[in-house]
């Protein structure tokens, strides 16, 4: 009977329990758990070697209290040293007191120095992390990446937001910057390919401009407010190069027409334009192709179809001509022609850097084993064909 | 009545008298003495304040002074007027009668007394229940009085099928209960056990419907409710029409129906007064708002311990911003805030409307702002449970249960985190699709799955294609619309 | 209480492929590479024979222990129930090692502490002591649950899945799918999971063939899902665990809209908590079935078995790698040889009872 009575009254006796010991938890509040308040939120990173070592530079937001009279991001920028990544972040750590979340790292930016050697020596951190999202930004970076993040943007307080706007949808449809993230780059990598590519980033001072991004009116309340950083120069950032990577290494950088012929290559443009004798061609339909051909030895195909405006001429046309934007065969050869000078030069960076940039030992090796193990390495010396075909947009 | 041994009638009026008054000592029952016209003595026991008594005298007094009658109830009873008119012999019972505000007669000779029905109970009058307006739709609102209520069914189910069996629960407050249901429509099972489970009840007095509700739900401990409930008597005649057992009890305005099914109170009756796109809509609204009302403050502070992906990341650097000088820990501000709401809602109900008023604008405006601005806690805190204070009234039936559900999420967020909202919300679900009443689940016509119900659960279709009653409630006239 | 021959159904469609997204698909990329799709096919199409049979044998509607006391008697039956009891919570094991990975990974921004793991026993316990109807009846919520986070995930990662990753077939050859079966067996026992279930439900004409389909069903979403994983992440494949978290991130729109993925990868993680609980369930039902001692026996059991799991997962220190091991290495021919074994002596005793009848 007391047993019984026992295993009654036992449900409710163990409800009681455990709502105790869950009130006790929630007021302790402490699982290890690193709250907001205790959190450092990294916008970028920004990675430089010394040596054997690393120099890490976090851009960490910082909130600008419960007044909202004025808008933007301010940020800090913190350096961290160390023999490996996790060890410049425990330095952060260290030096701050703060926990550096990379959940919300939208960027790597690499400095010169750090794509000199394998990337992946300190790009694997993030790769592995579970708590860093593959989907960031990659870049690389004239000069320290550090002093980069922490230059003043002309555009934006926060020069990591500054620069994501470099590398938005939008400024991808000019044709001028070719992104890629981190899982992007770690594909290319770690495939049978391994290369890559991420854009390069060069900042210029701007001219004449002071006063941080206060004569924006994007933003206000930078990180080193009033008079410091209102002496410090602003910067204006492009990524208009592409830097390719093979094995992990910086093969080269490619221009900004490369960089352009890459991008019609891939169908991302829309509105983007390029120039032939003085005239420029709007793009406003892509379509880009890369082949290989395997019949005897293998042969690449680079295709590009455009639809095009014309703008600039100088000539006088007929009213129906202007208003269809029609291109004579004369035009439509020398933007052809143009185009084909492009391409012929990327596939030259590509062969002389060992870049396999157009993925053609990934599209040797599906589709047939026995060919892949063939030509695996002299396919980058493989013979080229380049088409392309420039018509108006009517 | 329990009081003094069980006796009849015995024709001495001297003695059965002072029988009835033994059991009913109390001042506010007066008697009354007259002869008829043979010269028989005559005495009328009635409750003060719950007689006609104008009524009492046109209809009884009256014409018994002026007929020659005979010992006979019978000849008594064709003296009267009234119509509604019992004769009975247990004194226990005529006092009962006479507590229920129904005079009882007796005579010099009398072998039966009789019992008449000059009730006069001070009664509201029927206005739309405050807790169940419609925009479309009736306005009549269940009363406290079950005769009334009856009325107002019957006159909407005009139908011999109509059962309205009435029964008495309490032994002090003799409390009428009216069992109504559908004869051929309503599963006889259900109506057998829910009076079984009526007569089992051996409580002293039944103030108000809600008493009986935890005698009928086979968990009685729940923190789920597992009767429905309802002051309008249209929706109740819809789900008497539906197959269920509806209960009118005597001084509550609110009908209990049942098996319930916790769905119905997603629905509104004037769902079925829109079209339906729209009441399907609506419904999916107050779904939603449920789901705010319960989770946005779990997964504000989950989000601000454990997981700050959860947010935005221009959302997380204002929320950043304006906690940044909140001395609390944000498990424990939002806790303080929900708090502040709870007691500021529980004051602003029970306060004289006047003062209520005033309380509310204080609560919203000078607490708030001022809590803000002393920094005790943060802007976003008070939007959130703002936004989970709104949402929770978008189904009012189920306040009770969210409101404690609410704190639980909070508690089960501070600790745990996420993974701790989606144990107890497993938890939760567990407990609800366990949970049967009569026979009916709780959680259907979701789980246990029933397709054809889903017309009428969070979609509604058309009237067109509701021609059939609730599988989950197994009537056995499953057709409704031919 | 019984449990709907569509609850079966819902279970094998939408229930059973969610407890395969968490370690499976890295673990057979490291062994099977592009060439993944076909172990998995092969262990869903074994599956998918022996619920076929599973369900066969609740045509007869009675628990495998009624089953096995009418063929080999009170004994037997007792010995044979015990150990499907115990190969229930052997298979247990991987799916709750997984659960805490996760846990740990999707719930939260840096490693937590062990113990928050800890609560999901509490839950499972309480879970084990309802009847076995009661978890159909949560499939009846689970189902669409599945089907929505599963169909989110998909559409939000098909756009950056290039499916030419799969290519070129046969890659791995020989090795890469013998090693891709015996690596996944760990996680194809649905057809066991299902034995608990027999008796507890009405057979209809034609279920065993509904529930192998739908099974099939459910697997062939499950190998569109590891295609779209393997296009997504091609040869990074074999470090992306919680793939299922992180396949939805690429998605543009979500710059926009917020980590609105969350709302369909909480939506699986929710119905992986009830497939975690399940083998336990089960073999907690079995041990009531067979040793009927009131009320308070699955109650007392549920709070036994989940507390004997989370004191062994104490015990190995939340090493996952050592149960990972250990349940996907040498001893890989457990599950599906003992979960076999069992359906097939249980279809044997079944068709002789029919001839004795």
């Amino acid at each position: 009977m007391k047993i019984k009575r026992f295993l009654a009254a036992l449900p409710g006796k163990l409800c009681l329990l455990i709502v105790a010991a869950v009130i006790l938890i929630f007021f302790s509040n402490d699982f290890g758990l690193v709250d907001i308040q205790k959190t450092a939120i990294v916008l970028a990173v920004g990675i430089d070697r010394d040596g054997e070592d690393f120099a890490l530079t976090a851009q960490i937001a910082v909130p600008k209290g419960s007044d909202r009279t004025t808008g933007g991001t301010s940020s800090v920028e913190i350096e961290g040293r160390g023999a490996t990544v996790p060890d410049c972040i425990a330095d952060i750590y260290a030096k701050t007191g703060w926990v550096p979340k990379l959940v919300f790292c939208n960027l790597v930016l690499l400095g010169e120095s750090a794509v000199q050697a394998d990337v992946f020596s300190c790009l694997d951190f993030f790769l592995r992390n579970e708590y860093i999202p593959n989907s960031c930004q990659l870049a690389a970076c004239e000069g320290s990446a550090g002093e980069m993040l922490s230059s003043q943007s002309a555009i934006d307080d926060t020069s990591a937001l500054a620069l994501s706007k470099l590398f938005s949808d939008a400024a991808k449809k000019s044709g001028y910057v070719m992104t890629t993230t981190l899982r992007e780059f770690a594909v290319g990598y770690y495939g049978v390919s391994g290369s890559g590519y991420m854009p390069y980033v060069r900042a210029q001072t701007k001219e004449g401009g002071s006063g941080g991004a206060d004569s924006s009116g994007g933003g206000t309340g930078s990180s080193g407010d009033s008079e410091e950083s209102g002496a410090q120069e602003q910067k204006v950032y492009s990524a208009e190069e592409t830097a390719i990577f093979s094995g992990g290494r910086l093969a080269a950088v490619l221009p900004r027409e490369q960089t352009f012929a890459f991008s019609l290559l891939e169908g991302n443009v829309y509105t983007g334009s390029f120039q032939a004798d003085g005239q420029t061609y709007v793009v406003l339909k892509n379509s880009g192709s890369v082949g290989l051909e395997l019949s005897d030895v293998p042969m690449a195909t680079l295709s590009l179809e455009l639809r095009v405006q014309l703008y600039g001429t100088r000539e006088a046309s007929p009213p129906e001509e202007i208003a269809k934007s029609m291109l004579t065969p004369e035009q439509e050869a020398r933007a052809e022609e143009v185009l084909t000078g492009y391409l012929s030069d990327l596939w030259d960076s590509c062969v002389q850097t060992g870049c396999d940039l157009f993925e053609l030992r990934t599209k040797l090796y599906r589709t047939s084993l026995a060919e892949y193990g063939k030509w695996k390495d002299s396919i980058l010396s493989a013979a080229v064909k380049i088409e392309t075909s420039v018509k108006s947009v009517s | 009545m329990n009081t003094g041994e069980s006796k009849t009638i015995t024709g001495d009026l001297t003695r059965d008298r002072e029988a009835i008054r033994a059991l009913l000592p109390a001042e506010d029952i007066f008697t009354f003495d007259f002869t008829d016209g043979t010269g028989r003595q005559f005495v009328c026991f009635f409750a003060d304040a719950l007689t006609d008594k104008d009524l009492l005298s046109q209809q009884v007094f009256a014409p018994l002074q002026h007929t020659k009658t005979a010992a006979e109830a019978r000849s008594v009873q064709e003296a009267v007027r009234a119509p509604e008119v019992r004769t009975e012999q247990d004194f226990e019972t005529l006092a009962d009668e006479v507590l229920a505000g129904n005079p009882v007669l007796l005579w010099e000779g009398a072998r039966e007394a009789l019992i008449l029905g000059t009730k006069k109970v001070p009664l509201r009058t029927i206005a739309e229940p405050p807790t169940d307006v419609a925009i479309k739709g009736p306005r009549e609102g269940f009363i406290e009085d079950v005769k009334t209520n009856s009325a107002l069914v019957r006159k909407r189910l005009k139908t011999g099928e109509l059962m309205m069996d009435t029964m008495t629960v309490g032994r002090r407050s003799q409390t009428a209960v009216m069992v109504c249901y559908l004869k051929g429509t309503c599963r006889d099972g259900v109506v057998k056990a829910v009076k079984e489970k009526l007569e089992a009840i051996d409580i002293d007095a039944v103030p108000d419907s809600s008493y009986l509700t935890r005698f009928l739900s086979d968990r009685p401990y729940s923190l789920v409710k597992q009767v429905g409930t309802t002051e309008k008597p249209d929706i109740f005649c819809a789900k008497l029409a539906e197959g269920r057992v509806g209960l009118l009890v005597d001084g509550s305005p609110i009908a209990l129906t049942l098996p319930y099914m916790l769905v119905e109170d997603f629905q509104s009756g004037e769902d079925y007064f829109v079209p339906a796109f729209r009441a399907t809509f609506m419904r999916l609204l107050r779904l939603f708002a449920l789901i705010v009302a319960i989770y946005l403050p779990a997964f504000y502070v989950s989000a601000q311990l454990f997981k700050l992906q959860l947010l935005p990341v221009k959302l997380l650097l204002t929320i950043a911003g304006s906690i940044r000088d909140i001395p609390l820990s944000p498990s424990l501000e939002m806790l303080l805030v929900l708090l502040v709401l709870e007691v500021l809602n529980e004051a602003s109900i029970r306060m004289p409307k006047y003062v209520g008023m005033a309380l509310s604008v204080v609560g919203a405006l000078v607490l708030g702002e001022t809590a803000v601005n002393a920094g005790f806690v943060s802007t976003p805190a008070i939007i959130i449970i703002a936004f989970s204070g709104i949402g929770l009234y978008a189904v009012p039936n189920l306040i009770e249960e969210t409101s404690i559900v609410r704190f639980a999420m909070l508690l089960a967020a501070g600790s745990v985190g996420t993974f701790g909202i989606i144990l107890l919300t497993a938890f939760i679900l567990i407990y609800l699709v366990s949970t049967e009443n009569f026979g009916v689940p709780l959680a259907a016509p979701f789980a246990p799955f029933y397709g054809r119900d889903m017309r009428d659960a969070l979609v509604k279709y058309n009237l067109h294609s509701l021609k059939t009653r609730p599988a989950a409630l197994k009537s056995p006239n499953k057709r409704r619309l031919k | 209480m019984k449990l709907g021959s569509r609850q079966i159904l819902f279970f094998l469609a939408a229930v059973a492929p969610v407890g395969k997204l968490i370690l499976l698909p890295p673990q057979l990329a490291a062994v099977a590479g592009n060439d993944l799709l076909y172990p998995v096919l092969a262990q869903i199409a074994v599956q998918a024979a022996l619920i076929f049979c599973v369900l066969l044998l609740s045509r007869r509607e009675r628990t495998v222990y009624a089953m096995l006391e009418g063929s080999i008697g009170g004994v037997g039956a007792k010995i044979v129930t015990w150990a499907l009891v115990l190969f229930l919570l052997y298979t247990s094991f991987m799916p709750l090692v997984e659960q805490k990975l996760l846990v740990q990974s999707i719930f939260y921004d840096t490693i937590p502490s062990y113990i928050v793991f800890a609560p999901f026993f509490l839950l499972a316990a309480y879970l084990c002591s309802r009847p076995l109807a009661c978890t159909g009846r949560i499939w009846d919520i689970l189902a669409p649950l599945s089907l929505f986070g599963m169909a989110g995930i998909l559409l939000f990662s098909v756009g950056e899945a290039d499916y030419g990753a799969i290519l070129p077939v046969g890659a791995a050859g020989l090795p890469g799918f013998s090693g891709g079966v015996m690596r996944t067996c760990a996680w194809f026992f649905d057809a066991a999971l299902l034995l608990p279930f027999v008796g507890r439900f009405d057979y209809k004409k034609g279920l065993a063939w509904k529930g192998a389909v739908c099974y099939l069903a459910g697997g062939a979403v499950l190998l569109f899902f590891l295609a779209t994983f393997y296009g997504v992440f091609s040869d990074i494949s074999v470090i992306q665990v919680f793939a299922f978290a992180k396949m939805s991130h690429f998605f543009a729109g979500l710059t926009v809209l917020g980590r609105i993925d969350y709302l369909f990868i909480f939506a699986l993680a929710f119905v992986m908590v009830f497939y975690t609980a399940l083998p336990v369930h089960g073999a907690v039902q079995l041990v009531a079935d067979g040793f009927p001692a009131g009320k308070w026996l699955p109650a007392l059991l549920s709070v036994g078995a989940n507390g004997v799991l989370l004191a062994l997962l104490f015990f190995f220190n939340f090493d996952a790698d050592n149960i990972l091991s250990a349940v996907t290495g040498n001893v890989f021919w457990l599950i599906p040889a003992i979960g076999a074994a069992f359906i097939l002596l249980l279809l044997l005793f079944y068709g002789r009872r029919r001839h004795e009848n």
